[in-house]
C-alpha cells in the first residue's frame, strides 16, 4: 500500500533488538518462518532472516510471485519456462510438500506440472509466505513441508476512505510489460480491496543474445476481497481471485499452453481476539477450479497435433483455533477437509482416421480429512517444547467406469484406496542469550502418493524423455527427519545456520520398465512409479547479515543440498552450492542495491533420470529505487539491470538446458493515492 | 358400448393385450439393445416354414454371427423347436465352394432366434452367396431346405484372412476376428476363430495352432501392455485378452505357430473405434 512506509518499515525492521517472537496471523510463528509482503504490516512480524531477505529481493516491483519464492533460502524452483516455475521445498518433490493458497488446497490441472498453484497468485494478491519445513502438520500430511501463500486483505484505514495505486513497467529481456492497479475502500465496518494486474512478455533474450523461442506469455489476474467486522471480536472475510493466462510458452517442453485459468473463492470467519481460552479461531470454506489447455499448434515439426485439456476442482474447509490451557501450555488445533477432482485427457488427430482419445489422468477424486494438534509448553523464559501430531484420512477413488477400464490395462487394482496417515514431531527451542539460540526438531511423517503417481497414464516427462505410468499399489512414503538451527546476533552481525537430514522410506520414483512400449512418439521408454527402499536427503542453509549502520546492509545466504537413493546413486534435481549476496545502501530518498549470485557446478547427477551436468556461474544485478511525493501523493521509481554482465547461464533445476534471461533492464513506475 | 366400458375386466383385458403385444415384440430379439438387420429370407419347401436370417450388421467377409428366425407360414407364429443345418455356397463362373459355418448348438430357439455363424471367405463381387438352411421343424415334424441369397461385402478393415501354412506349404487356414465387436479403452475379450480348408466344401475348425497377438497403433508406433495371447477353447475358437490404451486405429499383428514352427506371421487385423 505505501511503499514509502515500506522503506521506513524496513529500517525499523532491521534495527537490532527486535528479534522477539510475536504471534502473527494466528499462527505459532516460532517454528514457522513467515515471510511478509504487505508492506504496512511489516511491524508486527516475526523478524527472521527470510523476511529481511525478502524485503531486499522484492525491491524489484516487477517481480513475479515465482521470482520472490525463488529468493527464499528454503525454496528451489524447477523451471520449464520463464513462467510457471514449480516451487519445491529444499529438494523434496512437489508431491512431498504442500503448496496452499491462504490455507486452501488447490491442485494444478496440468499433468506435466505446468501450473503449480503459485502461478495463480500475483505479488499484489500476496500478503505473506509461510513456509513450514520441520513439520508441516498444520497444513497436511507432508514430508517435505508446506508453503502457504497468504492472500492480501483489504485495509481498514481511518484517514481516507478510498486509496489505491497504479503501476506500470517494462522489462527489456522479454519486451515485457507489467501493469497493475489496486483500489481499497475503507469504511467503518467494511473494507474492500480490488486489484488487477496484467503481464505480457515476448520471447526472452538469453545471456549472449539468443532469443529463446516459445518463452512468451500473457496473463491477467484480478480479484476482490472484503472484510466485514461483525463485532469487535469476529470478522468475516470473502475472497474471489481469478487468473487467466494465454499463449504461455514452455521452451523446455514439447507443448505450450493455450489457456490456463483459475477461479478461487473463499469465505471465512475469524476471531482475532487474544483474550479468553479459545483464541485466533478461524473457520473457512472454499472452492476453486482450474482449467488448463495444452497447445502444440505453434510448434513446428510436430509429428501429430494433439489436444490435452485438464481440469481440477477442489472444495474444502477448515477450522483452526488456539486453546490456552495455562500460562505455559497451549494447543493449536486444526481440522480440515478437502475434496479434489482431477481429469485430464489427450486427443490426437490423424487425417482420415478416428480421433485417438485417452485419459491421462483418469477421472479421480481425493477426499482428505485431517486433524492436527500442536501442544506447546513454555518450559522457562528461554525454552519451549512443542509436540506436533496429525492424522489424515485419505480416500482416492476412480470416479468413472471409463477411467477404471482404461487403468485396468496396467494390471493394477482400480478399487478405492483408503489410507490413514500419521505424523508426529517434537521440537525444542532454547534461547541461551542474544548470541545463541538453538532449535531442534525430530519428526516422523507420511505422505500420500499423488494422483499422477497412482493413476498417471503415459505422462511424458520431458526431463528424462520417458513416459510415466501410475501404480495403484504404491505405499505411502514415510520419513524420519532431523533439523537443527542455531541463530543469534553479535554487534553488527546476525547469523543463522540450519542443518537437516531425512531418511525417506518407500521413496517413490519412476523406474524403467523394459517390457512396456512407449506412448509418446520418440520417448526413451516407459517408467512406472515404484517404492524404492529408501532415499536420503540432507542439506545446510546459512545466512549472515552485516549492518554497519542504519543505511547500509549486507545480506549473504548459502545453501547446499545432498540426496542419494538406497544404492547411493544421486537423486535428480539436487541443486549445487548456491550463494547470494546483497548489498544495499540508502541515500536520502534513493536506495542502491547490488546483488551477486554464485553457484558451483553440479556434476553429481542422476544417470537414471538422464540428468545433465550444470556449470558454475556468477551473475550480478544492480537495482535503484527512488521515492518521493507528487501533489500530496507518493510515487516511486524502480529501475535496474539484472544479469548485468549478460552471462549465458542456467541453473541446475532448469529443464531442457534452456538458458536463463540475459541482461534485463527494467523500469517500473508506481503511483499511490 | 356403455356396458362394455363399464366392465373393468374388459379394460384390463385390452390393456393386457396391448402390453403383451409390446412385450412380445421386444423379447423376440436375443439382445434387445441391439438392432438386428434381416439379411435375407426364403421358404423351406415342404415344411410350411418361412426362414429369416438376421445379423447385427450387413454380411461381410469374415466371421458373421447369424440369427435364424423360423415362422409358421400359415400363422406367422415363431417356430422355436427345430433342427437347423447351414450350407453356405458360393456360386462362381465354372465352380462353386462352401465356407466355414457353425450350426445352432440347440434345437430350442433363444427368444425365437437360433444363433449360428457363417464365415464368408470372399465377398459377393466374385459370385453369389447362397445360404442353404435345412430345417427339420420339430413342431410339425416336416423337413425341408430354404435357400437364402445373401450379399456379402468386404469390410473397411479385413476381418478374416487366409494363409498357406509355412510348415507344409499346402494347408490353407482361415483366421477370423470375432471379438471385441465393441472395443473399449481398457481390457477387451479377444476371440479369434480358425478353420482349416480340407476340401472346397469342408472347412473344419482347427485347434492345433497357437496364436501370438501383438497390438499396435500403426500411426503412433506403440503397443499396449499386459495382453494375453488367445488359446483354443472349443470349435476353433481361441480366446485371450487385448488391451487398448486409447481410441483410434489399432492393428493386431498375428503370429501363428504349429508347435514350435511358425506357420504364418505376415497377417494382421485392423480395427478402429
Amino acid at each position: 500500500m505505501k511503499q514509502l512506509i515500506f522503506l521506513v518499515a524496513l529500517v525499523h525492521l532491521l534495527v537490532p533488538g527486535h528479534t522477539q517472537v510475536k504471534p502473527f496471523n494466528g499462527k505459532p510463528t516460532d517454528s514457522i518462518p513467515v515471510v511478509q509482503l504487505e508492506e504496512v504490516k511489516v511491524y508486527g512480524l516475526t523478524k527472521n532472516t527470510s523476511q529481511q531477505l525478502l524485503n531486499y529481493y522484492t525491491a524489484n516491483q516487477a517481480a513475479t510471485t515465482e521470482d520472490i519464492l525463488a529468493r527464499l533460502p528454503e525454496l528451489n524452483m524447477i523451471r520449464r519456462s520463464s513462467y510457471g516455475m514449480e516451487p519445491v521445498i529444499r529438494t523434496y518433490s512437489s508431491g512431498q510438500s504442500d503448496l496452499l493458497i491462504d490455507g486452501m488446497r488447490i491442485h494444478g490441472a496440468c499433468t506435466d506440472k505446468m501450473d503449480p498453484a503459485s502461478i495463480y497468485v500475483e505479488p499484489q494478491n500476496l500478503q505473506s509466505v509461510q513456509i513450514q519445513t520441520g513439520h508441516g502438520f498444520q497444513s497436511g500430511s507432508v514430508i517435505g513441508g508446506s508453503v502457504d501463500l497468504k492472500l492480501a486483505e483489504a485495509i481498514f484505514e481511518d484517514s481516507r476512505r478510498w486509496s489505491g495505486s497504479v503501476s506500470s513497467g517494462f522489462q527489456s529481456a522479454a519486451n515485457a510489460w507489467y501493469e497493475t492497479g489496486k483500489l481499497n475502500y475503507a469504511g467503518h465496518r467494511l473494507a474492500v480491496m480490488t486489484n488487477i494486474s496484467w503481464r505480457k512478455a515476448g520471447n526472452y533474450r538469453s545471456g549472449g543474445g539468443a532469443r529463446i523461442p516459445y518463452s512468451q506469455y500473457e496473463k491477467l489476474n484480478y480479484g476482490i476481497t472484503a472484510l466485514y467486522k461483525l463485532n469487535p471480536r469476529w470478522t468475516a472475510k470473502a475472497d474471489l481471485l481469478l487468473d487467466d493466462g494465454w499463449n504461455i510458452g514452455y521452451p523446455a517442453l514439447p507443448m505450450d499452453v493455450g489457456y490456463a485459468g483459475a477461479r478461487i473463492a473463499a469465505l471465512s470467519l475469524r476471531n482475532t481476539s487474544r483474550m479468553g481460552k479459545w483464541q485466533q479461531t478461524e473457520l473457512k470454506i472454499y472452492a476453486n477450479s482450474i482449467r488448463h489447455f495444452m497447445d502444440d499448434s505453434h510448434r513446428i515439426n510436430v509429428p501429430m497435433h494433439m489436444d490435452m485439456p485438464g481440469e481440477s476442482r477442489t472444495y474444502g474447509g477448515y477450522a483452526s483455533s488456539k486453546l490456552i490451557i495455562n500460562r505455559s501450555w497451549h494447543l493449536n488445533l486444526k481440522a480440515d477437509i478437502a475434496s479434489t477432482f482431477l481429469k485430464a485427457s489427450m486427443t490426437m488427430y490423424q487425417p482420415g482416421q478416428l480421433p485417438m482419445y485417452m485419459l491421462t489422468w483418469p477421472d479421480n477424486s481425493t477426499l482428505q480429512s485431517g486433524l492436527g494438534i500442536v501442544f506447546s509448553k513454555r518450559i522457562d523464559s528461554a525454552s519451549v517444547f512443542t509436540l506436533s501430531t496429525r492424522v489424515d484420512l485419505f480416500r482416492k477413488v476412480l470416479t468413472s467406469q471409463v477411467a477404471k477400464d482404461q487403468l485396468s490395462v496396467l494390471n493394477n487394482p482400480v478399487n478405492n484406496i483408503n489410507r490413514v496417515l500419521k505424523n508426529i514431531a517434537v521440537e525444542y527451542s532454547c534461547r541461551f542469550n542474544e548470541q545463541l539460540k538453538i532449535k531442534t526438531i525430530l519428526s516422523y511423517s507420511e505422505r500420500m502418493p499423488t494422483s499422477s503417481e497412482l493413476y498417471g497414464f503415459y505422462l511424458f516427462n520431458a526431463f528424462d524423455g520417458y513416459d510415466y505410468i501410475g501404480n495403484t499399489l504404491l505405499k505411502q512414503e514415510n520419513a524420519w527427519k532431523a533439523e537443527a538451527n542455531i541463530s543469534g546476533r553479535s554487534g553488527i552481525f546476525q547469523y543463522g545456520l540450519t542443518g537437516y537430514v531425512s531418511r525417506i522410506n518407500q521413496y517413490i520414483m519412476g523406474i524403467y520398465q523394459p517390457g512396456l512400449s512407449t506412448m509418446t512418439i520418440g520417448a526413451n521408454g516407459v517408467k512406472q512409479h515404484v517404492n524404492l527402499p529408501y532415499a536420503m536427503i540432507a542439506g545446510v542453509e546459512a545466512s549472515l547479515i552485516v549492518q554497519p549502520d542504519h543505511s547500509l546492509w549486507l545480506i549473504n545466504t548459502t545453501r547446499y543440498s545432498y540426496g542419494e537413493d538406497h544404492l547411493k546413486n544421486a537423486l535428480p534435481m539436487i541443486p549445487p552450492v548456491r550463494n547470494t549476496s546483497s548489498l544495499r545502501k540508502v541515500i536520502g530518498p534513493c536506495a542502491v542495491q547490488a546483488e551477486l549470485e554464485l553457484a558451483t557446478a553440479q556434476n553429481r547427477v542422476s544417470s537414471m533420470a538422464m540428468e545433465r551436468k550444470t556449470s558454475a556461474y556468477a551473475i550480478a544485478h544492480l537495482r535503484l529505487m527512488y521515492s518521493s511525493t507528487l501533489a500530496g501523493n507518493q510515487f516511486r521509481i524502480d529501475g535496474g539491470v539484472e544479469n548485468l554482465l549478460d552471462q549465458a547461464y542456467r541453473e541446475h533445476l532448469d529443464w531442457g538446458g534452456i538458458l536463463r534471461p540475459g541482461r534485463n533492464v527494467y523500469l517500473q513506475f508506481t503511483f499511490q493515492f | 358400448m356403455k356396458r362394455f366400458i363399464k366392465q373393468p375386466f374388459c379394460i384390463i383385458a385390452i390393456l393386457s393385450l396391448v402390453f403383451l403385444a409390446s412385450c412380445s415384440k421386444d423379447s423376440i430379439e436375443p439382445d434387445p439393445s441391439v438392432d438386428y438387420i434381416q439379411l435375407g429370407s426364403g421358404f423351406a419347401t415342404g415344411t410350411s416354414t418361412h426362414v429369416e436370417v438376421y445379423a447385427t450388421d450387413s454380411a461381410f467377409t469374415g466371421y458373421n454371427k447369424l440369427y435364424v428366425l423360423l415362422k409358421d407360414s400359415a400363422s406367422g407364429r415363431p417356430v422355436d423347436n427345430a433342427v437347423i443345418s447351414l450350407n453356405p455356397m458360393m456360386a462362381m463362373t465354372g465352380m462353386s465352394h462352401s465356407a466355414p459355418k457353425e450350426n445352432p448348438v440347440s434345437n430350442i430357439a433363444i427368444n425365437h432366434f437360433f444363433p449360428c455363424s457363417v464365415s464368408f471367405i470372399m465377398p459377393s463381387t466374385a459370385g453369389t452367396w447362397t445360404l442353404g438352411v435345412q430345417v427339420q421343424n420339430l413342431e410339425n415334424g416336416k423337413s425341408g431346405t430354404a435357400s437364402v441369397t445373401i450379399g456379402v461385402k468386404d469390410p473397411v478393415y479385413a476381418k478374416m484372412f487366409s494363409f498357406k501354412s509355412l510348415a507344409d506349404n499346402s494347408t490353407t487356414y482361415f483366421v477370423g476376428y470375432v471379438e471385441p465387436s465393441r472395443p473399449i479403452v481398457g481390457i477387451n475379450d479377444l476371440e479369434l476363430v480358425i478353420y482349416k480348408k480340407q476340401t472346397m466344401m469342408t472347412f473344419p475348425a482347427d485347434s492345433s495352432l497357437s496364436v501370438l497377438v501383438t497390438p499396435e497403433m500403426p500411426t503412433m508406433n506403440h503397443g499396449s501392455p499386459n495382453n494375453i495371447d488367445p488359446v483354443h477353447i472349443i470349435n476353433g475358437h481361441y480366446k485371450g485378452k487385448v488391451n487398448f490404451t486409447m481410441t483410434g486405429l489399432w492393428r493386431l499383428n498375428l503370429k501363428l505357430k504349429s508347435g514350435a514352427t511358425v506357420v504364418d506371421s505376415t497377417h494382421y487385423i485392423d480395427l478402429t473405434f
